[in-house]
């Protein structure tokens, strides 16, 4: 059974005017269908406006469809009775880690969500370390969120998802705000808990960089799939990718301009070591 | 004194603060000074810590005192110009002046041994019957600790919009007192601004988390009364009963109302 499970889902902003009446209606999502499998890591790509956010919201019941329907865990978010139950089973972070952290202390903020669940106290203290274990934040446990890097909230956010015990995570854009050193630590942590915990990750980004560890990728476009496939697939796509205001990760787009000169050099190149291997094959003499 | 429950420190600075406002006698307030001393000691805050959170009140209370000095009627002992000082006038200021040091210091106490968030639990804890009245407890302390919470966000915002505004030729130090005001409108403005939308993103990221309201609610630090907030009740009534029979027999001075 999968996870998440979109069907061909339609959401409609309904823009209004200073006096309330309607002024026009923006379809944010279009449509969309796609199934995740327990235990991927998904990303969804799109440039600012896509409608990838709306989709992400989607999944947590923060927002509900306009036309078709959502599934977690075979749930209908559409179903009020199953509310609690399909926020605790699909965590969401947010790109914000300020406007996310509830608690003064961090523990506090960790507890928040088993506190709402109603998880008896001994229960929420064992979550509560296991999960600041979980994202390398144990010694942070009494400090107030204040005094933490970008970075350091954001795995705190991840940790006060995990303690939830959810069967995946959404991430919505994490990095956006944080340090590129930050932004290392998010993805990792991401990354470790996806293999070592089994928890499904859903990253919602724009950027290239942050998709290339994805299983499978997901471009999005005005509200609609543009493009699905694995990294490599994706990125041997670079032209496509341009038009749709996205940028390459370097090497992608190295190796994209020297097969534009004549260089014939192999698609669904992502890393810089897949670059220089590539090279090398083509010019023996450098062994 | 840290560790007692929150709840116990909040009733008993409470009860503290009232026996200072029902009697005004010499006995009473001997037996207060005592008591309030004895806490601080056992509180291990410097005192020099203490007296200098009298600090903020100092205006206050010389201002109290001239005025119950200057304007009692009653006994003369001296006078000058147009004023004229009283043997009442001096109890009178004398007890004015103990009382708001003594309260300013037992408040100072309660908040400096315990953390804001303990308070709001407690708190929430100790007005739980005015739920039978329809208040909304758990909501209140739900947005006084979120407040306490957003308070050096907004501090921090506050300081980055008047920055942004001065790189643009704001002034905010020159003209007088309207002008200054005025001047600081183009700061209230998007801080309100980005309160509402911090407020907006808040409320999502607390509804991801399943918050529901306080139905049903757990707690990592649950409050705990220990023997020493046995003690700590038993010392209090007992300090209550001496107070009340001080107040009603010593000295024969009847119940005062300020």
């Amino acid at each position: 059974m999968p996870i998440v499970d979109l069907k061909n889902v339609t959401f409609e902003y309904i823009r209004r005017d200073n006096e309330g009446n309607v002024d026009g209606i923006t379809t944010a999502v279009d449509g969309v269908s796609l199934k995740v499998v327990p235990g991927e890591f998904i990303a969804v790509l799109g440039a600012n406006g896509s409608g990838k956010s709306t989709l992400a919201k989607h999944i947590n019941a923060l927002l509900f469809p306009t036309e078709g329907a959502v599934y977690v865990d075979g749930m209908n978010t559409a179903d009020e009775d199953k509310l609690l139950e399909i926020r605790s089973a699909a965590g969401m972070i947010f790109q914000n880690p300020d406007d996310q952290i509830i608690g003064q202390i961090v523990e506090e903020d960790v507890a928040f969500g088993p506190e709402n669940l109603g998880v008896p106290t001994e229960e929420i203290r064992e979550r509560v370390s296991d999960s600041l274990n979980a994202v390398g934040m144990s010694e942070y446990g009494l400090r107030s969120p204040d005094r933490l890097s970008g970075g350091q909230k954001q795995r705190v956010s991840i940790a006060s998802v995990i303690a939830m015990k959810p069967k995946c995570i959404i991430m919505d854009e994490p990095t956006a705000m944080i340090d590129p050193e930050g932004r290392r630590e998010i993805l990792e942590t991401a990354h470790r808990l996806n293999k070592e915990e089994k928890i499904t990750m859903i990253l919602i980004t724009h950027y290239m960089e942050e998709v290339v560890d994805a299983d499978r990728v997901f471009v999005m476009d005005k509200g609609k799939v543009a493009m699905s496939g694995t990294p490599a697939e994706i990125f041997s796509r670079v032209s496509e990718l341009q038009e749709l205001r996205l940028t390459v990760p370097q090497a992608t787009g190295l190796a994209y301009k020297l097969k534009m000169a004549g260089v014939p050099i192999r698609d669904g190149i992502l890393t810089g070591d897949e670059l220089v291997n590539a090279i090398m094959k083509l010019w023996p003499v450098a062994k | 004194m840290h560790r007692l429950d929150p709840r116990t420190k909040i009733v008993l600075t409470f009860v503290y603060i009232l026996s200072l406002f029902i009697f005004e006698n010499p006995a009473v307030y001997a037996v207060a000074a005592l008591f309030l001393i004895i806490e601080i000691i056992l509180s291990r805050i410097p005192i020099l810590y203490m007296v200098k959170g009298l600090k903020p009140v100092a205006f206050l209370l010389a201002f109290t005192v001239a005025v119950n000095l200057l304007f009692t009627g009653g006994q003369e002992l001296f006078s000058f110009w147009i004023f004229t000082v009283t043997i009442e006038g001096i109890k009178r200021s004398s007890y004015l002046i103990g009382r708001l040091i003594f309260l300013v210091l037992a408040s100072n106490l309660m908040t400096l041994t315990t953390a804001p968030v303990s308070l709001t639990n407690a708190l929430e804890y100790l007005m739980r019957p005015l739920k039978l009245f329809k208040v909304p407890v758990h909501e209140v302390a739900m947005m006084m600790s979120i407040a306490l919470r957003f308070i050096p966000i907004l501090v921090d915002e506050a300081n980055k919009i008047m920055k942004a505004q001065m790189a643009r030729g704001a002034d905010f130090d020159s003209g007088n007192i309207i002008k200054k005001t005025k001047s600081f409108v183009p700061i209230i403005i998007p801080l309100f601004v980005s309160a509402f939308r911090r407020a907006n993103n808040l409320a999502q990221a607390m509804e991801a988390r399943c918050y529901n309201g306080g139905e049903g609610r757990t707690r990592l630090n649950p409050l705990k009364y220990r023997r020493g907030d046995v003690v700590a009740y038993v010392l209090l009534v007992i300090y209550a009963v001496l107070i009340v029979l001080m107040g009603c027999f010593l000295f024969k001075a009847p119940p005062v109302a300020l």
